[in-house]
């Protein structure tokens, strides 16, 4: 029995140890040039089409990016760079009350099926822009009811100042939009390539697969006068299409090919739960020469942190940018092979006090400009104490050692004009001497009405931000609490999921959030925050000085000066007030792969693809 | 037992109701589908605020809403199933039919092997009860139960993938780990087989020295360049486990058994090459399939020719051993395609991954890289999970194991002079699976709701990632398909676990009425 019981135990170890040894295998061997790059993205692909209010999020529109060239784009310093390949635009009449820019496509610019790209493909933009458009063509009103070409374009500028439909040239190959006033940033207000029109008309016909040259030149022409002459049931065809037809959540050899027409440097491949495939386009003519990188996986839903800063040591992926804690950070900065860089996007956390100016909002809180001097000492001293120097030092500069507490957050830190509009604007005397010289000014405003302030919290104050899940804003909403009751500001700040639906709500006297930026326009999407119709007015401001100065921003292009010098008006207006205080700008990891040339984070979207045709191994 | 069926199948009903309205009304208040907008400063903003209020119909109070969407899902019986469009506009059919067949990949293996390693362990546990491999297991067992998973993952990943990936590079080992493997694995076995001083003694030495000529036979061989395992090295694996799985299955007194599952190896072994040829030439699921058939039927005809009596015990006996034998056919089979593999310039010499299910850029139509990507996507999530999962299985079994053995039948079984190998696996064992089948029931049922965190920290998009993803983004009507499914199972598994328990345990009867 012992006898056999060792020889078993002899069997058994050695079967045992050999099996668990199988998976132990390798061979060292020497890579090739790479010309594949693995991006890491946390959420998910839902749709080609990134322009509907449903589908506009950050991983359809890098994609979009990647398998689309437009006719300009933003660089690194926020600068707009033509893309004179594709095309060109110009103002072609400028006088009051009639203003007009006319795009022309180069020609020999193909989509990816061969047809060519012509001026056609800019009127699409019109019909998924202009209300009245809609309207007159018996689409629905965008502003009451969802329109047949939901696109989430209508309502901006462009839908504000264009007078009727844009006329096409006779060989297609040019466009000409007019205004009703010479609006600014014509380039980014107007006209753009969305999807293929001759795609979108076979599509909505029910075509499967691509058509022949003389189809598609046919459908084009199609699509011309469908739009000009308003034909409702064939844009009611098309309209679907383009608002659900594009979704997909896999996409492989069985899906429709006119959906995946693009005039990009990559064409997708395939999308499976798990990454987007996309490959080189042979028939890409629309922008610059790819250096290198011939095919481009985005792997999906992949969670911040640390599993991203391990798949980069580990070489599942190349590239990774994020808003990771301190620790990843420390993470990704460990590992030999990757490059880490630290940089601000165009998104910046501020404070907010409700003022309710205007005369809709019915807020009646300790800060309401209806409570005279009173409300504006307390607002003073609320903003006087706020931390926002400690917020900088214990949160922020573990990731971004380069973070300033801003002075301005209409010309943010980066850009030219930032000092001159720290200096100038107002907001310097809550940046002036030291935190506790401040706090000391914030007591005596309070003691001025409530002598009892700082030895008591006389004053309640609601504050709102954002989800429990938010580490550095739990971490803020205990600093500003401490800050705060040392002046005799009681805060209550409990985490609030579903912050976004309550800053209209009048409980609140308070919301601190991050603002972020989606272009660098002439009034650098302030005025959405400021201008008392803005979509982004929380506080309810209503100040004509501000107004007066976005309707200036707003109606024609101005010179840089005047520029200036009205946004720095619209910052002296809130920091007379004191109701709004920028306080940091947004931290933005990247990390990648060192071998990988000219990865360079840039503050907008679709930030560090900005020049994705110049990375190269 | 209709009745008590329907009964149960009514209370269903109601519960999911209420379940699902409670669910729906919390997350309805409690989440908020515009945030993402709130921040942006984009002009159009306002325009899409209006777009979302109306396709979500956000004016709705989430009590009123809910019945929108049960009206939905009722559609059923009218033949217009639909649980909606995500926020999207994409249907929630459509992630769900992707999530599930993802999770069930993920999670059913390792279910699987923690059942069967947990409940191994935890019946040897309570056979040596209150020895040292007894306290050890249960200090691994509590250690990894109080565990958090993602730092398990963490360290899986830095140590099973970053550093292995790392060492494969060069694939010899060291020295230090070759003397560091050697005693874990004396200590071990010594733990497991235990007894007096002189043979822990004896069973640490023969164990150390067997590991150490082994690692070393192989660091120096160069066995990890090129690995395979062979013709002669599958005949002397098949014949351990023809062995082993005899003493387990009918003791090796059962002649029969054993000449049966060596025939079984040494028909395996005749076949290795044209099998060899046909993996190679037919590779595909099919072909796997017929194979596993044959497999089945040689066991089976084998076992027929050598038994006499008690057929069953010497056919399930082969069977075991011929399965075993196939899997190292296949495992032969991805050894042969792990140096191609590794040298695509989609896996660039750093086969095992810390995230994803698949890797996108293996060249397409391999059937062989494709399984073996697979395989190593498989690794790492499986290995945690097992060892967060087994501690339960684990102590489970041991303490059903120990009630059982304190029973009469157990004391009359070895009072008849029953061997102890009988008594343990036949007497025992069937018993303590009674209790451990519904737990692992109900366990199966957890499946399908994924594993949120594994999920998540491995890059798995299956329904757990559902799950977070559609709270994160306050997407009701996803987070309604995922909760429904995962509810009902929840639901129909326990009751399947009742009906399964008085299937199994005669002094049990379901009752249809009072």
């Amino acid at each position: 029995m012992k006898a056999r019981l060792k020889t078993r135990s002899i069997v058994a170890a050695v079967s045992a140890a050999s099996v668990a040894l199988i998976g132990f295998v390798a061979v060292p061997a020497q890579a090739a040039a790479r010309s594949t790059v693995v991006v890491i993205e946390s959420n998910t692909f839902t749709s080609i089409n990134n322009l509907t209010p449903d589908t506009n999020i950050v991983i359809n529109g890098d994609v979009a990016y990647l398998t689309g060239m437009g006719l300009f784009h933003y660089d690194d310093k926020l600068n707009i760079v033509n893309n004179p390949t594709l095309g060109s635009y110009r103002v072609s009449k400028n006088k009051t009350g009639d203003f007009e820019v006319t795009y022309t496509i180069a020609p020999g610019r193909v989509w990816s099926d061969g047809a060519p790209i012509t001026a056609a493909d800019l009127l699409l933009f019109h019909v998924l822009s202009s209300a009245a458009y809609n309207k007159a063509a018996g689409l629905g009103d965008p502003n009451s009811d969802t329109p047949v070409f939901n696109s989430g374009l209508y309502g901006a500028v462009y839908d504000q100042h264009v007078v009727g439909t844009p006329t096409l040239s006779a060989d297609n190959m040019s466009i000409t939009v007019k205004y009703d006033a010479a609006i600014p940033d014509y380039a980014l207000n107007g006209l753009g390539l969305t999807v293929p029109v001759h795609a979108l008309e076979e599509l909505a016909a029910g075509k499967k697969s691509l058509g022949t040259a003389a189809e598609n030149s046919a459908a084009t022409a199609k699509f011309i006068s469908d739009v000009n002459s308003k034909n409702t049931a064939a844009l009611k065809l098309m309209g679907p299409v383009f608002t659900t037809g594009y979704n997909a959540t896999t996409i492989d050899s069985s899906t429709n090919p006119l959906l995946l027409v693009n005039n990009g440097a990559y064409m997708i491949k395939s999308v499976d739960s798990n990454a987007i495939t996309m490959v080189a386009s042979p028939t890409y003519n629309s922008g610059p020469a790819l250096s290198g990188i011939n095919t481009v996986v985005i792997k999906q839903g992949i969670a911040d942190g640390s599993p991203s800063a391990q798949a980069i040591a580990n070489g599942d992926a190349d590239v990774y940018q994020g808003q990771p804690t301190a620790d990843a950070v420390a993470q990704l900065k460990a590992i030999k092979t990757a490059t880490v860089t630290t940089t601000s996007s165009l998104a910046f956390e501020h404070i907010e006090l409700r003022v309710a100016s205007s005369g809709t909002d019915t807020y009646s809180g300790p800060f309401a400009m209806s409570g005279g001097q009173k409300a504006a000492d307390l607002r003073k001293a609320f903003l006087l104490a706020y931390p926002r120097q400690d917020i900088v030092d214990k949160l922020l500069k573990p990731v971004n050692p380069g973070t300033v507490v801003l002075g301005s957050v209409i010309n943010l830190p980066g850009n030219p004009q930032y000092e001159h509009t720290a200096a100038l604007n107002g907001m310097a005397v809550f940046n002036a001497g030291t935190q506790s010289s401040r706090t000391a000014a914030a007591l005596k405003l309070v003691q001025k009405w409530y002598p009892s302030a700082g030895k008591t919290t006389p004053v309640a104050i609601n504050l709102l931000w954002g989800s429990p899940g938010n580490t550095r804003r739990t971490s803020e909403a205990a600093l500003i609490i401490a800050a705060e009751a040392a002046v005799g500001f009681k805060v209550t700040a409990p985490a609030t999921k579903g912050w976004g639906g309550k800053l209209t709500n009048t409980g609140y006297d308070a919301h601190f959030f991050i603002f972020d930026q989606t272009a660098n326009p002439q009034d650098a999407q302030a005025c959405g925050i400021f201008q008392s119709t803005g979509g982004s007015n929380y506080t309810g401001i209503n100040d004509p000085a501000i107004d007066k100065a976005c309707v200036a921003l707003q109606s024609k292009t101005l010179p840089s000066s005047t520029v200036t010098r009205l946004r720095v008006q619209i910052e002296q207006a809130a920091a007379k007030d004191a109701f709004f205080l920028g306080i940091f700008q947004n931290p933005e990891v990247t990390a990648f792969n060192s071998q990988l040339a000219n990865v360079v984070a840039a503050p907008l979207s679709p930030s560090l693809f900005w020049n994705f045709w110049t990375w190269h191994f | 037992m209709l009745a008590y069926i329907g009964r149960r199948i009514s209370a269903l009903l109601v519960i999911l109701l209420g379940s699902t309205f409670l669910v729906y009304v919390a997350q309805g208040y409690s989440g908020d589908p515009s945030e993402a907008l709130r921040g942006s400063t984009d002009p159009h903003v306002k325009a899409q605020l209006a777009s979302l209020i109306r396709n979500l119909n956000l004016n709705v109070p989430p009590p009123a809403r809910y019945f929108l969407w049960l009206k939905g899902v009722l559609g059923v019986f009218v033949g217009h199933f639909n649980l909606g469009l995500t926020r999207d506009r994409n249907p929630v059919s459509t992630y769900i039919l992707a999530a599930v067949p993802v999770t069930i990949r993920l999670i059913l293996l390792s279910t699987l092997l923690a059942i069967l390693i947990g409940i191994g362990f935890g019946i040897i546990s309570a056979l040596r009860q209150y020895s040292r491999f007894d306290y050890a297991l249960t200090f691994f067992a509590f250690l990894m139960y109080s565990l958090p998973i993602f730092w398990v993952a963490v360290l899986l990943k830095a140590y099973l993938a970053i550093s292995f990936n790392n060492f494969l590079l060069n694939g010899s080992i060291a020295p230090a780990w070759i003397i560091f493997a050697s005693f874990f694995s004396g200590v071990f076995w010594a733990a497991v087989i235990s007894g007096t001083r002189q043979k822990v003694i004896a069973v640490f030495g023969i164990a150390a020295a067997s590991t150490a000529v082994f690692l070393t036979l192989l660091s120096v061989t160069k066995w990890f360049t090129h690995p395979g395992l062979g013709p002669i090295m599958m005949l002397a694996l098949g014949i351990g486990f023809a062995f082993a799985v005899t003493f387990v299955s009918t003791g090796l007194s059962n002649k029969a058994a054993l000449r049966s599952s060596l025939t079984v190896v040494g028909i395996g072994f005749l076949l290795y090459f044209p099998v060899e040829y046909l993996l190679k030439k037919y590779a595909n699921l099919l072909t796997l399939f017929i194979m596993a058939i044959v497999t089945i039927t040689i066991a089976i005809a084998t076992s027929y020719f050598f038994a006499k009596v008690d057929r069953r015990a010497v056919a399930r006996t082969s069977l075991i051993t011929s399965v075993i034998a196939g899997l190292l056919f296949i495992i032969d089979k991805l050894m042969k395609t792990w140096v191609p593999y590794i040298n695509t310039d989609a896996i660039h010499q750093r086969p095992i991954p810390t995230i994803g299910q698949i890797n996108d850029l293996l060249p397409a139509g391999n059937f062989w890289f494709s399984f073996l990507d697979s395989v190593l996507h498989l690794v790492l999530p499986t290995i945690a999970l097992i060892l967060i999962s087994m501690a339960g299985y684990i102590r489970y079994s041991r303490g059903t194991m120990l009630e059982v053995l304190n029973q009469d039948y157990i004391r009359t079984a070895r009072a008849k002079g029953l061997s102890e190998r009988t008594v343990i696996m036949r007497h025992a064992f069937r018993n303590t699976l009674i209790p451990i089948t519904t737990i692992v029931v109900v366990d199966i049922a957890g499946i399908i709701g994924g594993a949120i965190i594994t999920e998540r920290v491995f890059g798995w998009r299956g329904m757990g990632t559902l799950f977070i993803t559609a709270i994160d983004t306050s997407d009701l009507n996803l987070l309604m398909g995922v909760s429904l499914i995962v509810s009902t199972l929840a639901v129909l598994a326990n009751l399947v676990a009742d009906l399964l328990y008085s299937a199994l345990d005669p002094r049990i009867r379901v009752v249809g009425k009072k």
